[in-house]
């Protein structure tokens, strides 16, 4: 499972959650669910991430439970349980690195991979360097509770120096990455393309044909 | 697309990720999570705004898919934007905190009937007790999920909006002059 | 054979009245290793990008006079720059240090084999040949900045510009970098390095040159340069050898390096 290549992937897990959707009556999310759980235990450490989908979808469950009657709040539960599932599925195997590399492939110029791929390695540098805002701000005796007034003045004194510092480097980022050839015309060398079969597209088409099929029965 | 859009895409996307979990503290209900969006279209357009909120929901949706379906509301918050640069609304904070308002009303306007369809209005513990509030107060299913989606997205617009304004009045001049539209934006011309 | 080569250049930034480069001229020449030093703000960083080729065309603004650079046309006519601070510079592209290294010539369209070879020389000779496997994200600032190293020795570039490259290494990093440098110029690379760390710059280079506000004042040797004592006044002062000879009132020239002080003896 883990061989396949990503887009067989992510098709597998949009399908599941969109055929829950999809079908009607309580019986497709209820097996689309049966089918993501068993993928999942496919996965290295299983039951673990059961554990976290679980925890995910708990508070859905209550507030569908509180919102609607029990019919419906178990079927647009069981709908968003599909959808953690498979994401969980997704999300075990399939490294976002290699799904950059299946862009760049299947023809992605470097700059629209690097859209996702630059995203993905800023994320946790910009989420590190807003913690030590705050921790240095809260050093500094910054108030953030109190009266409205004083926690909107923290939000501003939190926020403000977080994003004027990224766009301070921002300079930077685009000297390093233009030197490092990211504003050439040319195409990018692939470095570790994931293999793909005929089968699996063919599988991939069947399942978007599955999926307007579904659609399809919906709407008439 | 220039390369310093190019870059700037990530960073605006860190951004929208990344100030949630920093205003915690303040204990103030606020996602934040489009203010890099709204950021990226002062600075450089709504084609970089729409891909910003885009490549953002694609992110979020890698570790959390229940954003998925809310894409169309980045999309709205980029061209929406756009528009209030365009008019010149963030040139003082006067003018962005209506603008901000009027946001949150057309953000809830949009994620309401996808919060509704999709998930039944059951997107998080603060507009699910609107909603039930809204119900019992006499509004309908649909209405008391508007209810439940503007009250929690009026605040967190408005804030945004304003936080921008005022990010644009304090950037430096060399790194604004990078940006034509950012100066225009805020008037600094 | 001159690989650099500036011609009265004066360059302004976006939205600035003040020159950042004030009628510069500059010549590196092939195998040679110049170093540039200066106060903060001194223009020693705009400098190198006007060099690169990054500024005006990615920075904006205005550049009067001449640049060239003669060599073999790979990322931008063959030169690749160095910043100071690794983390913004890393592309996030790889989940391995083996991978990010191979950015730049992946971008470049070379062949995977060309690629292959190119990182494995270039992360040997960077000292980072063990990281191969590991997550970039996880390395500490000495270890990126030497990752990032890497990146550009495997560009094979023929004018190699550093901007303060040893600011997040310690004395054996440095060393080990400083030496890097001088094997590239061996190859026949030309090296142009702006540094703050004026004890290592006569032992690396060949010439120094001391920019203030975005003019060269002085352009030679380094026992020259460093005699001069407007250096010392205004500049960024000189190796601690020769602040030792300078503050005892000795005369100028005053030895720049340890060697040439225990020659003078």
């Amino acid at each position: 499972m883990s061989g396949l290549h990503p887009y067989t992937q992510l098709a597998l897990a949009t399908l599941l959650p969109a055929l829950a959707w999809l079908v009607p009556g309580p019986r497709a999310p209820a097996i689309a669910l049966a089918a993501a759980v068993a993928l999942v235990l496919g996965t290295p450490r299983p039951l673990r991430r059961l554990a976290a989908v679980a925890v995910a979808a708990a508070p859905f469950w209550l507030f569908l439970f509180l919102l609607h009657p029990p019919a419906r709040a178990a079927l647009v539960g069981l709908r968003l349980t599909t959808l953690l599932g498979a994401a969980a599925w997704v999300g075990a195997l399939l490294a976002p690195g290699r799904l950059v590399e299946a862009l760049v492939a299947r023809g992605w110029s470097a700059r629209a991979a690097y859209l996702l791929g630059g995203t993905l390695a800023a994320v946790p540098l910009v989420r590190a360097h807003a913690r030590r805002i705050g921790e240095a701000q809260r050093c500094r005796g910054l108030a953030t509770r109190g009266a409205l007034v004083t926690r909107l003045r923290a939000v501003h004194a939190l926020v403000l120096p977080l994003v004027l510092s990224v766009l301070h480097q921002l300079d930077e980022r685009v000297l390093a990455l233009e030197t490092r050839g990211l504003g050439a015309a040319v195409h990018r060398t692939p470095l570790d393309p994931p293999a793909d079969s005929p089968a699996q597209a063919a599988a991939r088409w069947g399942a978007a044909a599955a999926c307007l099929a579904a659609l399809a029965a919906r709407i008439a | 697309m220039p390369l310093r859009h190019i870059a700037l895409i990530p960073v605006a996307v860190a951004i929208n990720l990344a100030l949630s979990a920093l205003v915690d503290p303040t204990g103030l209900p606020l996602f934040l999570d489009t203010t890099g969006t709204v950021l990226a279209t002062a600075l450089a357009g709504p084609v970089v705004g729409v891909t910003t909120g885009v490549v953002t929901t694609v992110t979020n949706s890698l570790r959390n898919p229940t954003f998925l379906p809310f894409v169309v509301v980045q999309v709205i918050v980029a061209l929406y934007a756009w528009a209030a640069a365009r008019l010149g609304l963030f040139r003082r904070v006067a003018t962005s905190v209506p603008a901000g308002i009027g946001l949150g009303v057309l953000a809830a306007a949009v994620s309401t009937p996808i919060s509704y369809a999709v998930f039944g209005c059951a997107t998080s513990g603060g507009v699910t007790l609107l909603t039930l509030l809204g119900r019992r107060v006499g509004m309908s299913d649909l209405g008391a999920c508007a209810f439940g989606s503007f009250v929690s997205d009026f605040g967190d617009k408005t804030v945004t909006f304003v936080l921008v304004a005022a990010v644009l009045h304090a950037l430096p001049r060399r790194t604004a002059a990078r940006f034509p539209l950012a100066l225009r934006a805020a008037g600094r011309t | 054979m001159t690989r650099l080569s500036l011609e009265r250049v004066s360059f302004w930034y976006p939205a600035s009245d003040r020159p950042a480069l004030c009628d510069v001229s500059l010549r590196v020449g092939r195998g040679e290793i110049v170093a540039l030093v200066g106060n903060v703000g001194a223009g020693c960083s705009t400098l190198l990008c006007v060099a690169a080729g990054l500024a005006p065309r990615v920075t904006g603004g205005r550049l009067d006079g001449r640049v060239e650079c003669a060599g073999p046309e790979t990322a931008g006519g063959g030169r690749v720059l160095l910043l100071p601070a690794p983390w913004t510079q890393l592309s996030g592209m790889g989940v391995t240090v083996r991978d990010e290294v191979a950015f730049g010539p992946a971008n470049l369209g070379w062949p995977l084999e060309r690629i292959r070879v190119a990182g494995e020389r270039a992360m040997a000779r960077a000292g980072v040949a063990d990281l191969a496997d590991r997550d970039p994200l996880t390395l500490s600032g000495g270890e990126l900045q030497r990752v990032m190293l890497a990146g550009v020795l495997t560009m094979e570039p023929a004018l190699l510009l550093l901007d303060e490259p040893t600011a997040e290494l310690d004395g054996d990093g440095a060393a080990a970098l400083w030496a890097v440098a001088r094997e590239e110029a061996g190859r026949g690379a030309a090296v142009l390095v702006a540094t703050s760390d004026l004890d290592a710059v006569p032992d690396l280079a060949s010439r120094v040159v001391w920019l203030a506000d975005g003019a060269v004042r002085a352009d030679g040797a380094p026992a020259a340069v460093f005699a001069d004592d407007a250096i010392w006044r205004e500049g960024p002062g000189g190796p601690a050898v020769a602040d030792v000879w300078r503050a005892a009132g000795l005369a100028p020239p005053w030895p720049v390096s340890v060697t040439a002080a225990a020659r003078a003896r």
